[in-house]
């Protein structure tokens, strides 16, 4: 995969997700952006989910421990903006952490 | 056309199949697979020991590492972590494989390799040279998996390209480890058919455009046609008189295999006259007739406490889902997949988290592996579980503490289920193919011993051989290595078998993402294609 990393994470993670559903056939009523449902606007299935973290971690070369953003409280989280996978991604980036 | 090395993977290949396959039945008509018995006839062959639970994550890993579970430590399609009171999983990815494989060994040795269809070689290693299109991903994500990343656009112009018939589809291949209906079972073998044809199209066409020295494809539907095909497939399972649907599918399964005896074929000529064949499966295969519900045994003795189902659709669901709903605070012993038949104790190593003391363990782990002994038929008095290994004896490396602290072997060598149902032991309303040990690996081309039964060889074998056939050094950290006798004295005279450097450090080993509840679910259920489900 190319490298998408752009200036923001938000950037950064509407490039990917442009990229991971080019071949989908999406209909997509406006352009993917931080407002973006990846469920219901992207129709991501729980496969794509992964897939998109994988990708997130490719591309910032260090895990993230995507649970945190996937479960509150013990239960699964219904659905999540494009913005909220981006400012998770920032406050792993801003905390401590070693890379990959 | 330069390919030195052709790899052909037949995922569950066996030879109780491919012997009855290869036999020209006179008046019956000829062989199933006429180029398979050429190749018996003209190379060198023999039975392949599995890992110690036979199934494709760890078994593949093995083959592409010559290293076994304890060292690359990828066990299960799924990887746990048991996080203070609650237990995570996501999916293993090729992330998780703690050591270098023959594709990157190769790499950095020069050597152009072209990899399809493998899995747990997603996401692609960033040093490759070559090609490389991963197995076990579904078609939205095969772009992004593929390598380079200009590779998918190319076959995308492959004519005929079909990528939603080539990769993976769960909702199609999640049918796979249910009781089908007749129609729905003829309906699965049929589906097979295309797929490895766009396989063979992208191989052929890679092979001719890269000419890689090592060319390497996995056909996988020899190991999902034989999971709902089996009792069409096993010769000892054919009667005088079958029935119509019987002979129906057996004609459908043998057309499978002509298939593909067709694409070996043309892959072999294609690659050339000097090229060096070989074939492996990663396991066998044979029939399983029970089903043995080891967390509702575990249960009974007190390891297992399962958690009470949710109201409603919920409930239904997370009963159907396979996947062991469990009370977290008071279980210490439970199985966590279908797929790992393996036994997991929880031990408390730290404040907060559940399970057992550390000083506890010897003396669980004992009473567990006598109660494992005590399932018993009650008919005849046969162990159900009829090897119990604990993973010191069977995983030993550095990954060995994501093994299960006990691998089971099921008297017929089925998968176990996790699900909270009784009887403890109940017979199958019909056959079903499961894992056998025994895979295969054989080889022919020149340099290979014509017409040779070699004793058993084990699945890091291969890892080994290929790279001898790529007169690359095999490193010393192998555990797998050539076998004697498949190569002739003067191909070895002229060609010594070298033992190298050892090889360099995975990617893998480091923390990944969980995932939820309704994840697990909807993962598990994916995984009831691969044919581990009740």
């Amino acid at each position: 995969m190319s490298n998408l990393k752009k200036n923001t994470a938000i950037e950064t993670v509407v490039a990917i997700v442009d990229d991971l559903t080019q071949d989908w056939g999406l209909d997509l009523e406006s352009p993917i952006s931080a407002d973006s449902l990846v469920a219901a606007d992207l129709q991501f299935a729980s496969v794509d989910i992964i897939q998109l973290c994988v990708a997130l971690e490719q591309c910032y070369g260090r895990r993230f421990g995507f649970q945190d953003l996937l479960m509150k409280d013990g239960s699964y989280v219904g659905d999540l903006t494009l913005g909220q996978f981006a400012a998770f991604v920032d406050t792993n980036l801003n905390s401590e952490g070693s890379p990959a | 056309m330069t390919v030195r090395t052709l790899f052909i993977g037949l995922d569950g290949a066996t030879f109780t199949v491919l012997n009855d396959l290869i036999k020209d039945k006179g008046a019956e008509g000829g062989a199933v697979m006429p180029f398979m018995a050429s190749i018996f006839a003209k190379g060198s062959r023999a039975k392949l020991q599995s890992t110690p639970n036979p199934l494709t994550p760890p078994a593949w890993v093995s083959m592409m590492t010559g290293r076994g579970p304890g060292h690359h430590g990828v066990y299960d399609f799924i990887r746990a972590e048991e996080r203070g009171d609650d237990v995570f999983f996501t999916l293993s990815d090729s992330r998780d494989c703690r050591v270098e494989t023959i594709w990157s060994i190769a790499s950095r040795q020069g050597k152009k390799v072209a990899a399809l269809n493998f899995p747990f070689t997603a996401p692609p290693p960033k040093d490759l040279n070559g090609v490389m299109v991963p197995g076990f991903v579904p078609w939205r994500h095969l772009r992004r998996n593929s390598f380079p990343d200009t590779l998918y656009d190319r076959l995308k112009a492959i004519p005929g390209f079909n990528v939603q018939e080539l990769a993976w589809d769960f909702e199609q291949e999640k049918q796979s480890g249910n009781e089908l209906s007749d129609t729905d079972r003829e309906e699965w073998v049929s589906y097979h058919l295309p797929r490895e044809k766009q396989w063979f199209k992208v191989a052929e066409h890679l092979m001719s455009e890269e000419a890689p020295d090592l060319m390497a494809v996995l056909f996988d539907g020899v190991d999902k046609l034989q999971h709902q095909a089996w009792p069409y497939v096993d010769p000892a399972m054919q009667t005088a008189e079958p029935s119509a649907f019987h002979t129906r599918m057996r004609e459908l399964s043998l057309g499978y295999f002509r298939q593909l005896d067709g694409f070996i074929e043309q892959l072999v000529k294609a690659a050339g006259p000097e090229v060096q064949v070989f074939m492996s499966s990663d396991h066998g295969f044979t029939a399983s007739t029970e089903i043995v519900r080891i967390n509702a045994y575990l249960a009974e003795k007190g390891y297992v406490h399962f958690r009470e189902l949710p109201p409603g659709d919920a409930g239904q669901r997370r009963d159907n889902s396979y996947f062991a709903y469990l009370d977290w605070h008071k279980t210490i012993a439970y199985c966590r997949t279908p797929s790992c038949n393996g036994i997991t104790i929880r031990v408390a190593r730290n404040p907060g988290e559940t399970g057992i003391a550390p000083s506890e363990y010897e003396a669980v782990r004992k009473r567990l592996i006598r109660d494992l002994e005590d399932l018993k038929d009650p008919e005849t008095g046969e162990r159900i579980i009829t090897e119990i290994h604990k993973r010191e004896d069977v995983f030993p490396g550095a990954a060995m503490e994501s093994a299960p602290d006990l691998q089971l072997v099921l008297r017929d060598y089925g998968f176990v289920s996790v699900r909270n149902v009784l009887p403890v032991v109940e017979k199958r309303n019909y056959p079903i193919g499961t894992h056998h040990p025994d895979g295969v690996f054989f080889a022919c081309g020149p340099g290979i011993e014509s017409g040779k039964l070699l004793g058993k060889r084990h699945i890091t074998d291969v890892a080994a051989t290929l790279l001898y056939s790529l007169g690359l050094p095999v490193p010393s950290d192998f555990e797998g290595a050539v076998p004697p006798g498949m190569f002739t004295a003067d191909y070895k005279a002229a060609n010594p078998i070298v033992l190298g450097a050892a090889t360099l450090s995975g990617t893998g080993g480091v923390q990944a993402e969980g995932m939820s509840d309704d994840e697990k679910q909807k993962i598990m259920e994916q995984l009831q294609l691969l044919g581990y489900m009740e």
